[in-house]
């Protein structure tokens, strides 16, 4: 038996139903395993936000909720001193609030800064899978009950059958960087990497351009040679997802009977690449 | 340690609360026993779709324990400093409402003072010389609610009713019910059904203004989450249309539109434009259902007056939505079967609540006319209700008046109004003000048509004007229009005496004399469903955006913190020191009232009533092969309606003159020809506000402010703390937390913004300090606010200065629609402009001055 979390940033709508869930549950209350968490300044789970595009015609948001890794080697275990940290058989990690008193570099030992330090009770404080109410039967912790977007789900890891294994398996794994080399028991999965896109018109009449649907546009990536192929669709709208970030694109547009185009586009971010008028 | 469980229903989903020790420890989502209903199955293109078996909440409804503990909650009576009770009402200080103090009082005091000052009006100037008004849902129940509780006690008494504007879907109300009628549910399109319609035969969803994962159906939490989920799994592709890519657009659109604000209705004409030049709209509806549609037709063509063909290329030039994207929009909404429609309830959506909104709303329901609107898979709908329900089984709700402690059956006696006068909520400043007002529709013009040409005046002759408000719940400054006109209203000794009853210091308690501390719905005993507005109301069968039909037996879970109470106990107080206190109350505590809507619904044929008491909710579920009243089926194929509402449907007509569509409405032809805003026939006219007016040379951001993400009405956004860290809705500096205000990269560079500036937004009618985000997700002239602001701080209490509190009200147009011929709110037709505020920041809250003081006598 091996708790975890699988954060599914695909379906994150970033509604902060699980934010608000952990604060009603922790907030001004102590719980078995952890000491009250003020009203305000810390989130045990927190949703890290980012917009992606730099034109409003394909604009995007990564949302990812950030908590407790409950790493398998916890960085801030290591760092504690009188076993302030412990690893429990299910694989929570926790923080013991009496011990951990005074030890402010339990806080900052986190690679991906999900402990906050309280300076009224001076000691340091993150998530804890709500292992006061698994160990009461509750079937789940309050983050992911509350989640209405199935972006969040808990379960056996140890059972390739449980919900949660399935979600891992069947999703692409992108862990934080940080924790890239090691082993956690909150997988995160679909972080976005870098997207190009763009539309593709034909000339019109008075009436203005026409879109172009079903154009071939081939992305290839002069640093790895690697090749996207993607096709306009009906508004003559291309996207090409998961690119490698930092690198430089040569982009063709072909559709029969016009002529071919030839662009190129840096993924030094994501970019809405431009608008193409395609000619006989 | 005691641990008690109990059910409650907040604006964000039911829930269950857990007590430990008569402190609420938790507040979780209901999750559903083996006893309850298996969840109906959808089957469609070779899959099943059910829901889970789990009722959703909001963020919202999860802070409803931090509510109730909230900062800002009124915990004793309280009477302003330099109130003086003058036997005449005149020399009270009036003008220093929001800058006193307040000093603590009894109940005693409070209830007497307040039950003598409604006397003394009352027989110095008659009845209608008391006034009050409500906001909509600053909690949830049948018996607390404004149509129960609160309209018992003032029909008993005796008042000039405020007539409600329809604030959010003013363009639909105003508008699309000339084109077909649908004046029952006040210009909204009806659900039924839909879901299934949509899952089996749809291929494309247009969602135009509309942001489901932030408006929740209203009051569905986040129960059609796993709708668009099932869309995705079917391919079904979904576009939306708003001058910000909204929170779902953003995750979920598969392409987002991002119009000018208040220019959709020419590219609306320019999609009609495509299909008529194209030959791909349904000639055999149109044929059958549509009147008049050959002279729309001809002025799309340039056949009209103006000669003007409406092509893309000029619906571009006008809205900035590029002429291939409205060709593809256009094509595809054609070529495939499509449902879509505007906001929340398929009526609603900023872009109608604009001055040009008439037209907007009506061109959208003229577009889904032409391609065949009530036909399989083709409607108005925007997935927010239209799930499977038992139409059988009835339990009622808010606005349905067989549900309200105000009339029977529940009370053995109806409560009726003595008083005819009215005011009129949108106008309610200037009625006072000026001590005249004149208007023409009844509010919610939900009978008929013609009800929109009623003329109304303020004072009817031979009634005086009123001289004492009574507010009860919410704040109007952040949802009505150029707010600081509330404030001066508030100022005027016309008022001589104002009381708020509400369960937070809000912006307008602050400037009432008497403030009367209720308690939250935690608090007292209460019954309700989750999202029911009752079947015989105006949005009738809001819980099929449901998964699940909850009914809830509000059971109180704590006592009421401090010395608040309940709005019945308050009400029954002073109904009882005004003389009419077993009239009021039927010799019936909370719990009695709540039996009766148990009794009188079908909930007593399913369970008795201590069993749902002990249950804490009832869920009646749908059966297997539930009875399908598919929304205007009937219509398409011209029978008779199910859903009867008036005579005309039995013959599979609508409640226009004809019956039918009207693309030239005979009604507005006979009453106004030559309105130049709401003529006969909806056509693209450039906002009388915005960058086509005059007012553009001064003003060059265009100011939308849309129904919150991150607050309900009025509600939480001031109460819940944990909100103001949320990047997305406000942040924190120097004490005061700033609202999110949306600018472009374009804008902000031009005026040397940054990414989290405190900035002025301005223009002739007030100032607001926020903090920008700079945004590529919109439209470039466009910036962002969210509406509905809990907040307003001015800078110098008050009085007209900066309000730090972000309410973008204070800034929106005071025109309406029709000037008060079309009374209708015009909050998305304002221009502002911006900048980087320079002067030292104002810190902390005035807000919490006052509390200080105010609770500082008890310590």
């Amino acid at each position: 038996m091996r708790y975890g979390i699988a954060v599914n940033t695909e379906n994150c709508m970033a509604c902060y139903n699980c934010v608000m869930a952990c604060k009603d549950e922790h907030c001004g209350f102590a719980t078995a395993v952890s000491a009250p968490q003020p009203h305000e300044g810390q989130f045990w789970v927190n949703i890290r936000s980012k917009e992606r595009g730099d034109d409003n015609r394909k604009v995007k948001t990564s949302n990812v909720a950030v908590l407790c890794s409950h790493c398998a080697d916890p960085a801030c275990a290591r760092a504690a001193k009188n076993g302030a940290v412990v690893k429990r058989e299910d694989g929570i990690v926790l923080i013991d609030p009496e011990k951990a008193r005074g030890q402010k570099q339990i806080a900052d030992a986190c690679p991906i800064g999900a402990i906050y330090w309280n300076e009224e009770f001076q000691i340091p404080q993150k998530c804890t899978m709500c292992a006061h109410l698994l160990d009461e039967g509750y079937a789940q912790p309050r983050c992911v009950e509350a989640c209405p977007n199935e972006a969040l789900f808990f379960g056996d890891l140890d059972d390739p059958d449980s919900e949660v294994s399935r979600v891992i398996a069947a999703n692409r794994a992108t862990p934080l960087p940080p924790l890239a080399e090691e082993k956690t028991n909150v997988a995160y999965l679909n972080i976005p990497t870098v997207f190009l896109a763009g539309s593709v018109y034909l000339p019109g009449d008075e009436t203005g351009e026409d879109p172009a649907e079903g154009a071939a546009v081939t992305l290839t990536c002069r640093e790895t040679g690697a090749v996207t192929s993607v096709k306009t669709n009906y508004f003559g709208d291309w996207e090409a997802e998961w690119l490698t970030p930092n690198a430089h694109y040569d982009i063709r547009i072909e559709l029969e009977g016009y002529q071919p185009v030839e662009l190129s586009a840096l993924t030094d971010t994501d970019h809405y690449v431009q608008e193409t008028l395609l000619q006989k | 340690m005691s641990e008690v469980i109990s059910y409650t229903n907040t604006l964000g989903g039911p829930a269950q609360i857990q007590v430990v020790d008569g402190k609420i420890r938790r507040i979780r989502p209901i999750v559903l026993r083996e006893d309850d209903p298996k969840g109906w199955v959808i089957k469609a293109r070779g899959q099943e779709f059910t829901p889970p078996r789990r009722v959703t909440m909001t963020a919202l409804g999860l802070q409803d324990k931090d509510k109730c503990y909230a900062y800002d909650r009124l915990l004793y009576p309280l009477i302003r400093e330099d109130f003086v009770e003058t036997p005449d009402g005149k020399d009270r200080n009036t003008q220093n409402r929001g800058k006193s103090g307040y000093r603590r009082a009894t109940w005693d005091e409070a209830l007497g003072l307040v039950a003598r000052e409604i006397k003394r009006v009352q027989d110095t100037y008659g009845k209608e010389s008391v006034t009050a008004c409500t906001g909509s849902h600053h909690s949830w129940g049948l018996v607390g609610y404004k149509l129960s509780a609160f309209k018992r006690f003032f029909n008993l008494l005796g008042y000039t009713q405020v007539l409600d504007n329809p604030d959010s879907w003013e363009g639909f109300h105003w508008g699309a019910a000339h084109v077909y009628g649908h004046y029952w549910r006040l210009g909204c399109p009806e659900p039924f059904d839909l879901l299934e319609d949509c899952l089996l035969n749809t291929d494309t969803l247009i969602f135009w203004s509309h942001d489901p994962d932030s408006t929740h159906s209203c009051y569905s939490a986040n129960e059609g989450n796993i709708w668009r989920k099932w869309f995705k799994q079917l391919g079904i592709s979904v576009i939306y249309v708003d001058p910000f890519v909204n929170f779902t657009a953003v995750k979920q659109g598969d392409k987002y539109i991002t119009p000018r604000p208040g220019t959709d209705s020419a590219v609306l004409e320019a999609i009609a434009y495509v299909w008529l030049t194209e030959d791909t709209y349904d000639h055999e509806y149109v044929e059958q259902h549509v009147h008049r549609f050959q002279e729309w037709a001809d002025h799309i063509l340039g056949k009209g007056p103006d000669g003007v063909k409406k092509t893309p290329k000029w619906a571009e030039e006008i809205s900035g939505v590029r002429a291939p994207v409205i060709k593809a929009l256009a094509r595809r909404w054609a070529s495939t079967n499509t449902m879509g429609g505007s906001g929340v309830r398929v009526g609603w959506g900023g872009a109608c609540r604009t001055d040009n909104g008439t037209d907007y709303s009506r061109l959208m329901v003229q577009l889904f006319a032409m391609q065949g609107m009530g036909k399989p898979g083709r409607n108005m709908w925007t997935a927010n209700a239209g799930g499977p329900m038992d139409y059988n089984f009835w339990f009622g709700g808010y606005s349905d008046p067989r549900s309200t402690i105000a009339n029977q059956p529940i009370a053995d006696k109806t409560a009726v109004n003595c008083v005819e006068q009215k005011l009129y909520r949108a106008t309610l400043p200037e009625a006072i003000l000026d001590g005249h007002d004149e208007w023409d529709g009844d509010g919610f013009c939900g009978q008929s048509l013609e009800q929109q040409f009623n003329h109304h005046v303020y004072p009817l002759p031979g009634c005086s004007k009123v001289h004492l408000l009574y507010r009860y719940g919410g704040n109007f400054f952040g949802t009505m229009i150029n707010t600081n006109r509330w404030g001066e209203m508030y100022q005027s000794p016309e008022l001589e005496f104002t009381v708020s009853q509400d369960m937070h210091l809000t912006p307008e308690g602050k400037f009432c004399d008497v403030i009367l501390p209720a308690c939250t719905n935690l608090e007292r005993t209460d019954i309700g469903e989750f999202c029911s507005s009752g079947n015989s109301g105006y949005a009738s069968h809001g819980q099929t955006g449901n998964n699940w039909q909850v009914i809830v037996y509000q059971k109180k879970a704590i006592e009421p913190l401090g010395e608040s109470r309940s709005d019945y106990w308050i009400f029954s107080q002073l109904a009882e020191r005004l003389g009419f206190g077993q009239d009021y109350t039927e010799g019936r505590d909370e719990e009695g009232w709540c039996k009766r809507f148990w009794e009188f619904s079908d909930l007593s044929k399913r369970i008795g009533w201590e069993e749902f008491k002990e249950r804490g909710y009832y869920i009646p579920g749908v059966p297997e092969n539930w009875e399908r009243r598919w929304a205007f089926r009937w219509f398409a194929e011209g029978t008779e309606c199910k859903m009867v509402r008036d005579e005309c449907m039995k013959e599979g007509k609508l409640g226009t003159r004809t019956g039918k569509i009207e693309f030239v409405s005979e009604l507005l032809e006979e009453k106004e020809p030559d309105d130049p805003v709401r003529g006969p026939m909806a056509f693209y006219k450039p906002s009388r506000e915005g960058y086509q007016s005059p007012l553009y040379e001064k003003y060059k951001l265009h100011l939308i402010t849309p129904h919150p993400r991150f607050g309900f009405h009025t509600q939480y956004d001031q109460h819940n703390k944990w909100l103001w860290e949320v990047p997305e809705h406000r942040q924190v500096v120097e004490g005061m937390p700033y609202a999110i205000i949306r600018i472009h990269p374009k804008r902000a560079a031009e005026r040397g913004i940054k990414d989290r500036d405190i900035v002025r937004v301005w223009n002739d009618r007030g100032e607001i300090l926020c903090m920008a985000k700079i945004t590529n997700r919109l439209e470039e002239h466009t910036v962002h606010l969210y509406g509905s602001s809990g907040m307003y701080e001015p800078t110098v209490p008050g009085e007209r200065s900066p309000d730090k509190g972000g309410c973008a009200n204070i800034l929106t147009s005071p025109g309406m629609i029709g000037g008060r011929h079309i009374p209708g709110m015009t909050p998305n037709s304002t221009l502002v402009e911006m900048e980087v505020y320079k002067e030292p920041l104002v810190p902390g809250m005035v807000l919490n001055d006052l509390l200080a003081k105010a609770n500082g006598e008890v310590k």
